[in-house]
């Protein structure tokens, strides 16, 4: 099964390079765009992604605020911070609003593999809320 | 008040000649000369005006010149208004002592000499002027400096967004194709793979340089998250670019503080860590921010230097091209409704402001 993926950014240059990295896996494919925390709540339901990629400095709501939005939805769905602030102490706030990772913007090549791990070896992912929290 | 306003001065005798003997003594002086009757009368006045000097005669009946004094320096507002009392009787050390200890500025007996006393309402008269516009001037100053601050903070504010949103998006976006690129680094010459990977390991290094810059500038998280995680991460940094080991001690129950006053108390620790790196000498540094009582927040900066000697005080109260130094900081506080008080001595210093705890929510910021 493939992978899809929701990718939200406010700079579009970002996120064509995420399209073309996420892309280089013949298993992944973008279910959509957005490039606020707004619209990214209103797309994630439409195009129904299995793991969310979200940048945390937007205008309006930020990451972890879109997070928690997409969350109130989707408890298990994976959400990875991905950020050129990462910090320990930002690391903390987006963990308890259940985010499952925070990676850097400059950390593209090991994101991969954080990607690969929370998408687990065989299980498909959640794509409701009614799977476990901790799938 | 410009230097050729004038100003009030209030005369109180029962009796009317005098009355009129005070107005063409005074006349020259070319200001407002207000009569009253009686001390009743003239508390009335002094309501209604507002009085440079008071000219008064100490023996009136009903209410003599003592009580009328007592009862004018009551009142907030004439606290510091000049009273200078005439008598005829009452001449002896003890009557002018009363006098003085109710806040007389002077004690002049009769036969007047005109020019004495026009000589010395003069003197007050021009103390008034000058006061007024000595306040006048202070309230301006603190106004522009209060302004200037707010603008430092939001000018800051955009400059760390805009290096986010320009230069730090480019950033972020070479190093994804650099990332790309290493996926497959293997089709490359060796010379070209090691090329990569030293551009990718540069492009790392200048990502962290913009984003101190701008956290510097600006803390993100300051904004999106609130002030403590802000105030630790800035610790974190600031111990590993200093050396000097710093402990955070942020009292949890805290919540979101209104926008103004967050900034505030982050510029203070900001600037507090910047003096104990650049003066203190001190190997640690302690961080505290703790409720106290009755809606009051208490933040405190500590060192274990060697304190702050008299001549850093002037240098360090100018501040450092990063801050505002010492007087900005209390500028800040005053600006919020709180004191900042700063002890120092051989063993350290210690920074303390007490806040009022305006809350985010208190407000009206969601």
């Amino acid at each position: 099964m493939r992978t899809r993926f929701l990718i939200v950014d406010d700079n579009e240059l970002v996120r064509q390079s995420l399209r073309t990295v996420l892309q280089a896996n013949p298993e992944w494919e973008i279910a959509g765009e957005a490039s606020n925390g707004q619209e990214a709540v209103a797309v994630f339901q439409t195009s129904r992604p299995n793991l969310v990629i979200l940048d945390f400095q937007m205008p309006g709501m930020n990451g972890i605020e879109t997070a928690r939005r997409i969350l109130e939805i989707a408890p298990a769905m994976p959400i990875v911070l991905f950020t050129q602030h990462a910090s320990p102490e930002l690391e903390k706030h987006a963990l308890s609003a259940g985010i499952r990772s925070v990676v850097s913007k400059t950390d593209t090549f090991p994101m991969v593999g954080i990607i690969e791990a929370l998408l687990g070896p065989s299980e498909p992912p959640a794509t409701d809320g009614k799977k476990d929290k901790s799938y | 008040m410009n230097e050729q306003e004038k100003v009030n001065i209030l005369m109180v005798d029962d009796q009317p000649a005098k009355l009129l003997s005070y107005e063409v003594i005074l006349k020259e002086l070319n200001e407002n000369l207000i009569k009253a009757h009686s001390g009743r009368e003239a508390l009335d006045l002094l309501l209604k005006n507002e009085i440079a000097v008071v000219l008064m005669d100490v023996s009136m009946p009903e209410l003599d010149g003592f009580e009328l004094a007592d009862m004018i320096r009551q009142h907030p507002r004439f606290q510091k208004t000049a009273i200078i009392f005439i008598s005829a009787v009452h001449l002896t050390d003890v009557d002018q002592l009363k006098a003085y200890q109710r806040g007389a500025v002077d004690y002049i007996s009769v036969p007047i000499v005109p020019e004495l006393l026009r000589a010395k309402v003069s003197v007050f008269a021009d103390l008034h002027r000058k006061t007024r516009q000595m306040e006048v001037l202070n309230r301006e100053l603190r106004s522009l400096s209060a302004r200037l601050i707010a603008m430092q903070d939001e000018e800051r504010r955009h400059i760390a967004r805009d290096l986010h949103d320009s230069v730090g998006q480019l950033v972020a976006t070479l190093s994804m194709n650099n990332g790309l690129a290493l996926m497959q680094a293997e089709k490359l010459t060796p010379p070209a793979g090691e090329a990569l990977r030293q551009n990718t390991e540069l492009v790392k290094q200048l990502s962290k340089e913009i984003r101190t810059i701008s956290h510097l500038l600006h803390p993100p998280l300051l904004d999106e998250i609130g002030l403590l995680p802000a105030i630790k991460l800035f610790a974190d940094g600031f111990a590993e670019r200093s050396g000097i080991q710093v402990t955070v001690e942020l009292s949890p129950e805290l919540g979101r503080l209104a926008p103004k006053v967050e900034i505030s108390i982050f510029r203070i620790v900001q600037e507090c860590l910047t003096n104990v790196y650049r003066h203190s000498g001190s190997k640690t540094a302690a961080i505290k921010i703790w409720p106290s009582d009755e809606k009051m927040l208490t933040l405190q900066v500590c060192d274990q230097g060697k304190g702050i000697g008299v001549e850093r005080r002037v240098s360090m109260s100018l501040g450092t091209n990063n801050g505002v130094g010492l007087s900005g900081m209390r500028e800040r506080v005053r600006e919020l409704g709180g004191t900042l008080e700063i002890q120092s001595n051989g063993n350290g210093t210690t920074v303390t402001a007490v806040i009022p705890e305006t809350t985010a929510a208190t407000v009206g910021v969601s």
